[in-house]
């Protein structure tokens, strides 16, 4: 009798074990092994890059919160020691073209259209130097930055011009330009959102900072098939392995819910109740804030 | 009203003058839609024939989508396309967050707000209603 009442009690304890581990948080991890290895991105399909192209956010979304949190604005955080005269691979211009391409973001959502021309300019003689200016509508962007009431239709054109370049590079067989410039898209974004939290440590921004966790491995399955091509790839890989580093006791969680959904106006609403949360010390944001900004700074210098 | 027709013809021909030489009307005639409070994020344009199998919505894409943000997801369709364009969000666990075609009444949202409290990968989905063959565009913006 007292070895049934106990088998019992086992069996509702690990009954409650199991419910209780489902309501609890799940939590976003890196996969297994530290990198990517080589072979497993190199049978990425050409949708799938295209889809992780796809994934990665717009720099404009990171300039969007900072204006909601009433960040203003400062051409400190530009790159403008880029000088596109100097960029003597293509290496250093795909990579260039993604960074100030984040800037004409930055810039963008900002209406400081007389520094955008500026940015705008180098933007057009690297990109023809590696013969995608044709996809850049440098004129209606440049018409568009003198009036300030198009924001939205600049918005759309500086983005799809950079869309339409990606979309050209990877199906001409030059996958490794486009896969630069994403990661300079990105990385000049992290230094933006970086270096306002340094200075205006906001929990919504700092969230966003520990968020990109998410995307990083995509980022790294992008430049992997490239790790071994030459020197400047190999050094950006360990740049990317760096960051990761960095990230790996970030962590993220997730509480769940279901959506919400209200009608209004002919549209839907969709309220999400899931939420993510993530718990990152002010050591681990200052490790990021500091390889963030020692690894952007070396890439644009590298003129 | 021969004013306000004149003004409508000037607004719209300003709106395409605006967006220059973009080479498809529909995209940025999708983006207009999405209305002023909106900023363009990106764009999918889809093109599908019938379907054979009705199971799935079978166009299928990833976004990286960020906690405290509202996006809108707006549909578009061509003039020639015979179904209207439907959209669902799956988060990586595959469970349905969203759907722009409400399945007890037929109805099918021209647009949808999201306001996403959880960043993450989600899988946007879209296809025509009744797997028909049809031509469109999907427009996710930032709301203001």
């Amino acid at each position: 009798m007292t070895e049934r009442i106990f088998i019992l009690l086992i069996i509702v304890f690990i009954g409650f074990s199991c419910r209780n581990s489902k309501s609890k948080a799940a939590e976003f991890v890196f996969p297994q092994s530290d990198s990517v290895p080589v072979s497993e991105a190199e049978k990425l399909s050409p949708e799938a890059i295209a889809d992780i192209s796809k994934n990665i956010s717009s720099p404009v979304e990171i300039a969007n919160l900072l204006q909601t949190l009433q960040v203003p604005f400062s051409q400190n955080y530009l790159a403008e020691s880029i000088d596109a005269n100097k960029q003597s691979t293509n290496f250093d211009k795909a990579l260039k073209l993604g960074i100030l391409g984040a800037d004409l973001g930055y810039l963008n959502m900002y209406e400081k259209t007389g520094s955008s021309l500026d940015v705008l300019s180098s933007i057009r003689k690297i990109s023809e130097d590696i013969k995608v200016g044709q996809f850049f509508d440098f004129e209606s962007i440049k018409r568009l930055s003198k009036n300030r009431s198009n924001l939205d239709s600049l918005l759309f054109i500086s983005i799809d011009s950079y869309n339409k370049i990606d979309t050209y590079l990877r199906s001409n067989d030059r996958g490794q330009l486009s896969a630069l410039m994403i990661i300079g898209v990105w990385i000049e974004g992290q230094f933006l959102a970086t270096q306002v939290a340094n200075k205006f440590p906001d929990k919504m921004l700092i969230d966003r900072i520990g968020e990109q966790k998410i995307i990083l491995n995509d980022l790294l399955l992008l430049i992997s098939p490239y790790c071994n091509r030459d020197p400047e790839f190999t050094s950006l890989c360990k740049d990317m392995q760096d960051i990761k580093e960095k990230y790996r006791d970030i962590r993220i969680t997730y509480t769940q819910g279901e959506p919400v959904s209200v009608e209004k106006d002919g549209g839907l609403t969709i309220k999400q109740t899931e939420t993510s949360v993530v718990t990152m010390s002010k050591e681990q944001l200052n490790g990021v804030i500091e390889i963030t900004k020692n690894i952007r700074d070396r890439l644009i210098l590298n003129n | 009203m021969k004013k306000s027709i004149i003004s409508l013809a000037f607004l719209f021909a300003l709106g395409l003058l605006s967006f220059g030489q973009v080479t498809d009307p529909l995209i940025s005639n999708c983006v207009i839609n999405a209305g002023a409070n909106a900023r363009y994020l990106k764009d999918f344009r889809i093109q599908l024939g019938k379907a054979t199998n009705q199971s799935e919505l079978r166009y299928k894409a990833n976004m990286s989508l960020w906690k405290n943000t509202k996006y809108r997801f707006t549909m578009c369709n061509a003039d020639n396309s015979k179904g209207q364009l439907i959209l669902s969000i799956k988060d990586e666990s595959n469970k349905q967050i969203l759907s722009s075609l409400d399945k007890k009444t037929g109805k099918i949202y021209p647009y949808i707000d999201f306001e996403c409290q959880k960043s993450g990968l989600y899988q946007i989905n879209y296809d025509f209603n009744n797997g028909q063959q049809g031509s469109g565009v999907g427009v996710v913006s930032m709301i203001k």
